[in-house]
């Protein structure tokens, strides 16, 4: 168990696909972690009668809030590995295995790894100011965290040890808090991030994760983040004793 | 305004007793009380702040109950922030221990 990976999908509200993606993860033959977020439909009833282990959060907090119960969770089962995938059918659990072979790889140090809607491959479609705000994101990252990551917003991930145990300590919870704060302070506190493109379904249903007013507020946390150092608790990297990938960092 | 003050006191007095207001907050919403009886007391002072200043003696009071105001608010929302985070926290753990208790509970029987 502890060399698998877990999947952790948080679900909120997401009775109509929890049940299809969980039997596609676990298909893919992964163990599968449910986090339901306080959810007011009956995601519960049928994250649980699919067999797999489940969280039921008492109250709604938050992916962020979800995703630390997951860690957790997985950090008290003996796991190393993590792999975040949505609860709305939009990640395809075959990509799950690619982003653990990232992380696998030796000489890169990896210890997350982002898919990417749009390195290559994939023709999402997706709005021009959506695009933007993402473009703009990305570019923040670029400059004070020195990884060029082409969709910093994406919820599609795997996260290694020692980044999954400080993740389990402390973790963002506010909107976008999850994704973008996550990664702009791993990468500027020296953890290694990389990327892999993936090919993401339409989402079903629900809302897409970035418009102009969450542009806005990350931002302002990008801000407040690079000026005053005020975040989440998150110790340092430990050094590695090779040298770093240099496709992965720019 | 010392009757003023006396009544803000036995309100807050009586919160607390009630258990409606727990005695952290109590002594601060007493505090406040106390300074409004005192400021009666203190109005000539005031009135001569006021002159320095070049305020009105009512503009000096409203500047520094206003003060008051925004520590009090800044202390509550400092508050808020704590509790959210632990309420998070105490949800997280509720989770994972209901979790173990559902496994403990199959292996049971």
């Amino acid at each position: 168990m502890p060399n698998d990976p877990l999947v952790v999908i948080p679900a909120f509200n997401e009775q109509d696909c929890i049940g299809e993606v969980v039997r596609e993860v676990t298909a893919a033959g992964h163990d599968c972690l449910v986090v339901d977020d306080g959810s007011t439909d009956h995601t519960l009833a049928v994250a649980r009668a699919t067999g797999v282990p489940v969280l039921a959060l008492p109250i709604n907090l938050g992916v962020g809030g979800a995703l630390r119960a997951g860690f957790r969770y997985a950090v008290d089962h003996g796991y190393s590995i993590v792999v975040q995938v949505d609860a709305d059918g939009q990640h395809v659990a075959s990509h799950v295995d690619e982003l653990i072979a990232a992380l696998a790889d030796d000489g890169a140090h990896l210890d997350m790894v982002v898919g990417s809607r749009f390195s290559g491959g994939s023709d999402y479609d997706i709005s021009r100011v959506r695009r933007w705000c993402i473009r703009l994101l990305s570019w923040v990252i670029a400059r004070s965290g020195h990884v060029a990551l082409t969709d910093p917003t994406s919820g599609f991930r795997a996260i290694r040890s020692p980044l999954l145990d400080a993740f389990a300590a402390d973790f963002p919870h506010h909107y976008l808090g999850d994704t973008f704060e996550a990664i702009l302070v791993s990468a500027r506190r020296g953890y290694r991030i990389g990327e892999v493109p993936v090919v993401m379904r339409p989402r079903q249903g629900g809302r897409p994760s970035a418009d102009v007013m969450a542009l806005g507020q990350a931002m302002a946390r990008a801000c407040t983040i690079l000026l005053t150092g005020t975040t989440f608790d998150l110790p340092s990297r430990a050094p590695v004793d090779d040298p770093p990938a240099s496709a992965d960092r720019s | 305004m010392a009757a003023g003050g006396a009544l803000i006191m036995t309100v807050v007095l009586r919160l607390a007793r009630r258990r409606l207001l727990s005695t952290r907050y109590a002594i601060g919403w007493l505090a406040v009380g106390a300074m409004v009886a005192l400021a009666a007391g203190i109005m000539p002072f005031v009135g001569r702040i006021g002159k320095l200043a070049n305020m009105s003696p009512t503009a000096v009071l409203l500047a520094m109950s206003s003060v008051l105001l925004l520590v009090i608010s800044v202390q509550l929302s400092i508050s808020v922030s704590q509790l959210q985070e632990r309420l998070r926290t105490t949800a997280e753990a509720h989770a994972l221990l209901a979790r173990r208790l559902d496994e403990v509970e199959r292996r049971a029987e």
